[in-house]
């Protein structure tokens, strides 16, 4: 695997302030209702995610946290024995208002060098649907039927 | 960066506009398979000049289904295939059950079957 394509890219336009995009991906209320049913709390120090059964799906490091901007932490796919042995990758979230009180949200996930089969498990539907479900639950107020699935 | 100035109707459009095009379908295919391509990778399998690749490019790029990263010298391509998924969740998904998915059955099984 290449560093190209170590690397994912992903980018959704919300009609919502960056403040809203910000609580939506860092705080567990939202995160439930939009990532596979994640609970994710998101603090300076660290990235937690937990599984409805409260088991631990990921836990890293932040290395930037920047609100309501810019949120770069390291992922683990604990929710999966195979990919938990992976090495850890990185994520990065940056929201840029537009005009129109829209926002771009874009998610670069990148340093999936050592996790092919965790960039196989994620691409595709993996974040596309966690960025639809994200959309639809900050434009409608409702998560998508069955996104939060 | 895309700029999303204008409302939910003129981004399908543009969606829509993107990948009325066998050209850029195949460029989507290509980053499909593989993530972050340079120009020159993605024109080697084309029988088309640099320039015209460059054009389908950004029309995919105006449409939000291909997205950009500078690395050192080159710039690579990455597909996003957010804004496909939200066309299929708003348009295809309300006609995937019923009779349109009956159809598609029948057409499946139809063409399935011809000797």
């Amino acid at each position: 695997m290449t560093t190209s394509d170590a690397t994912q890219v992903y980018q959704v336009s919300i009609k919502t302030t960056p403040d809203e995009v910000w609580k939506a991906i860092t705080t567990p209320e939202f995160t439930a209702q939009y990532f596979h049913r994640a609970r994710i709390t998101v603090t300076p120090d660290a990235y937690r995610s937990y599984g409805p059964d409260d088991s631990v799906w990921g836990d890293g490091s932040v290395a930037v946290w920047d609100p309501p901007h810019k949120l770069v932490h390291e992922w683990r796919s604990l929710y999966d024995p195979e990919l938990a042995l992976e090495e850890p990758s990185r994520v990065t979230w940056e929201i840029t208002q537009q005009d129109g009180g829209i926002c771009l949200l874009t998610v670069t996930h990148d340093r999936l060098e050592g996790a092919p089969r965790t960039a196989r498990s994620v691409s595709g539907p993996g974040w596309t649907s966690v960025l639809t479900g994200l959309k639809a639950l900050l434009e409608t107020g409702r998560p998508l039927s069955g996104g939060a699935a | 960066m895309v700029t999303y100035s204008s409302g939910v109707q003129d981004d399908d459009d543009r969606v829509f506009k993107a990948l009325a095009d066998p050209t850029r379908r195949r460029l989507l295919d290509r980053l499909f398979e593989r993530e972050g391509l340079s120009l020159t990778e993605l024109e080697s399998e084309l029988e088309m000049t640099r320039f015209g690749v460059a054009k389908h490019l950004r029309v995919l790029e105006e449409a939000g289904l291909v997205l950009s990263r500078r690395s050192g010298r080159e710039k690579l391509h990455f597909l996003n295939a957010v804004p496909i998924r939200l066309i299929h969740d708003r348009w295809i998904h309300k006609y995937a059950e019923g009779p349109a998915s009956v159809l598609a059955e029948l057409k499946n099984s139809l063409e399935e079957g011809d000797p």
